[in-house]
């Protein structure tokens, strides 16, 4: 790994631990190996958000060009966002693309994340499913993100209605991430998720 | 002062393009109708540029500039950039309007405003103004991209005041260059800043002869690229640009000996015009007419759908496909077994269907075979052309059995004009084919197709007598014949180039959709 790269690594890694950030538990840095190319991430819910409470843990890989290059970014753990792919975790961000600047940081990228966590951008979308509940029936959207925080990321508000619907398609032999991406995908009605799944 | 230099450059170069055609028979093109030899060559100023050259150009651009507006070099360039090179367009601009507005579009920081207050941090001592870590001891800085504290000065950055050292913006710039094949729009590296970066401070802080020389390509490329009066000559592996006074369609031949049209970058293709040409070359590129051949000429299997084209035999089909083997009647396209032994005809047989089914077919057919009939001659004096090598290195091979038969060197060169002409004619042909394709049928498309024939008729003719075998008896004869029949094609080729643009002088050509 080059050189720049590693040192880079090695002092935002300090940085991090010492962040004020770290002492409020919004955000945390993890080494994965010893030449500091792999690192995971976790991040907190923004509060006021569906996220809330959440604890939402991310691969970080630092090619071997870093800085001049971003890090390659993306969700370990599943979450319902617009701008995050449901299926991959793939996270659609300006700053992780072509507006990386060489002076941003890891810290910075998980505070960017944390903000976009906040404020969704469905206009310009990872995962159009989710963006499009996102935008015609918002309540819905918060309720199954919240729904995901909670069985995905630990959050603490558990939703019965959903857990029974998952549980009903389960019952017929569904796995239950399946059919939790196909309610949540059909807005939780029932037979239409029923119908995609045996279709 | 510029254009001077132009003209006398031009001289130079129309005495090349004319060198290639003719030895020995200037007092022939004299004797020629003056007006046609304009017609030919008119006065059409252009300039062939090597790369030294049009990085001199550049250069001299930027200084012409320079003289009027009085700001540093290298903002100039990035200004001018920002317009495509127009000088009229931002000297207009940088007089009307407002200069904060331009110079902000143009993603450079004013140099006239912040000259005063940004004299101390371009010097290397310390300015208050750059950002300084709390711990960082006196005389250095730390490098927000390495995170290592740098004696300041060694640490840099443009107006905009983001410094980092110079190891790291010359990493930042290398990734720039060879990975993202950046060169003129090279922002900052701070985050949201996007003040470009100027090509002398890449050349100060770019060591690597490998990234400079590639940055400089780019530079020029993008020089090139977005001028309006310049073109690369699109010959492969050569580096020159042709540089014009004025846009037009119009010939203009490299210092490689490429020919071809200044607007367009086809080979020139005088009588069509540059969009008809790329209509045509769209058309012939496009799979479509795979499809419209497949339409006209063939039928689906009714049951696996394999396309059968059917060339002989009776209208009993069984269908080749192994694993189908339908038996099926090819005129109703029905199942075989009612039809019984009616081999050769079809009495099941809708007659209003089957009217309209042969009359899409017809019509699919006659637009097919008129398309065919112009690609293929197009096609075939392509062909012709490109074997044109062949053709130069046999005569050649004439010439010299010729100077065997006690004839001089300057009796033989007939042979190599003859050539000459002969692709001439060739590369008129073959547009006139893309011109007559478009063509909708009035009088003087009428007359065109004469001069078309004629022009045709002599060409053949010409090229057949330059396969013949030269003896020592008919050496004269033939001499007197090839002469004349060049002389009669370019004739007849320069006619038939006059007919059409004065058609489109006078508008008389109307086209097809």
């Amino acid at each position: 790994m080059a050189n720049i790269a590693a040192q880079r690594i090695k002092r935002e890694f300090k940085e991090v631990i010492k962040s004020e950030e770290v002492a409020k538990c919004a955000i945390k840095l993890e080494l994965i190996d010893d030449n500091y190319s792999e690192l995971k991430g976790e991040i907190a819910g923004p509060p006021d958000t569906p996220y809330e409470g959440g604890n939402f843990v991310l691969e970080i890989k630092v090619p071997e060009t870093y800085p001049f290059n971003p890090p390659k970014v993306k969700f370990l753990t599943k979450i319902w966002h617009p701008n995050i792919s449901s299926v991959t975790g793939a996270i659609c961000l300006d700053i992780l693309k072509d507006q990386w600047a060489a002076a941003m940081t890891l810290r910075t990228v998980l505070l960017s994340l944390q903000a976009l966590m906040a404020a969704a951008e469905p206009d310009d979308p990872q995962d159009a499913v989710v963006a499009k509940q996102y935008k015609e029936n918002p309540e819905m959207f918060n309720s199954t993100a919240r729904h995901w925080t909670n069985v995905y990321a630990g959050g603490p508000n558990k939703n019965p209605d959903f857990d029974q619907k998952i549980q009903r398609l389960t019952d017929m032999g569904v796995m239950s991430h399946d059919a939790r991406v196909a309610l949540s995908t059909y807005n939780w009605e029932l037979e239409r998720a029923t119908e995609a799944i045996f279709t | 002062m510029d254009s001077d230099e132009d003209m006398e450059t031009f001289e130079v170069d129309s005495g090349n393009e004319s060198s290639s055609d003719d030895i020995g028979f200037n007092i022939e093109d004299q004797n020629q109708n003056p007006k046609d030899r304009q017609n030919d060559i008119e006065e059409f100023v252009f300039n062939v540029l090597s790369t030294e050259e049009i990085v001199q150009h550049m250069i001299d651009c930027i200084k012409e500039v320079n003289i009027i507006v009085e700001i540093p070099a290298t903002t100039t360039r990035i200004l001018l950039n920002h317009f495509k090179w127009d000088k009229e367009k931002l000297m207009e601009r940088y007089y009307d309007g407002d200069q904060e507005q331009l110079f902000a579009e143009a993603r450079v920081i004013n140099p006239l405003a912040s000259r005063s207050s940004q004299q101390p941090s371009t010097s290397s001592s310390m300015s208050s103004k750059a950002k300084v870590s709390r711990r960082c001891p006196p005389n250095s800085e730390e490098c927000e991209i390495c995170f290592t504290l740098i004696p300041s000065n060694l640490m840099t950055g443009l107006e905009c005041n983001h410094r980092f050292c110079t190891q790291c913006w010359c990493e930042y710039l290398t990734t720039k260059i060879m990975a993202e094949g950046m060169g003129q729009t090279i922002a900052c590296a701070a985050h949201g800043c996007n003040i470009l970066v100027d090509d002398a401070t890449v050349m100060r802080l770019v060591r690597d002869p490998k990234v400079r020389l590639k940055y400089q390509h780019l530079i020029t490329n993008s020089f090139v690229e977005c001028n309006r009066l310049l073109r690369w000559c699109p010959s492969p592996d050569c580096n020159n640009a042709v540089k014009v006074q004025h846009v037009e369609a119009h010939p203009v031949t490299c210092k490689c000996g490429h020919r071809f049209c200044f607007a367009c970058g086809e080979n020139w293709h005088d009588p069509v015009r540059c969009s008809l040409l790329k209509r045509w070359i769209k058309k012939c590129d496009d799979d479509s007419e795979t499809s419209n051949w497949i339409a006209a000429n063939t039928k689906e299997c009714p049951k696996c759908n394999v396309t059968i084209e059917k060339d002989g035999g009776c209208n009993h089909m069984v269908c080749k496909n192994q694993s189908c083997k339908t038996e099926f009647c090819w005129v109703c396209l029905g199942s075989w077994e009612p039809h019984g032994s009616s081999w050769y005809s079809c009495n099941r047989f809708n007659e209003e269907e089957a009217k309209e089914a042969r009359g899409a077919q017809e019509r699919s057919r006659a637009a097919l075979q008129r398309y065919l009939f112009y690609c293929n001659r197009y096609m075939n004096h392509m062909q012709s052309l490109k074997f044109e090598n062949k053709l130069y290195a046999s005569v050649k091979e004439k010439m010299e059995e010729m100077q065997h038969h006690c004839m001089s060197w300057i009796e033989v060169q007939f042979l190599k004009k003859a050539v000459d002409i002969l692709c001439q004619c060739r590369q008129t042909l073959m547009y006139t084919y893309v011109f007559a394709y478009y063509l909708r049928k009035n009088n003087q498309s009428t007359i065109f197709e004469d001069n078309q024939r004629d022009l045709e008729a002599a060409t053949e003719k010409l090229s057949e007598y330059l396969e013949r075998d030269i003896t020592n008896e008919n050496l004269a004869n033939i001499k007197q014949q090839v002469q004349d029949k060049y002389r009669y094609c370019d004739l007849r080729r320069k006619k038939l180039l006059e007919h059409v643009h004065e058609g489109y002088e006078k508008e008389s050509w109307e086209y097809m959709d």
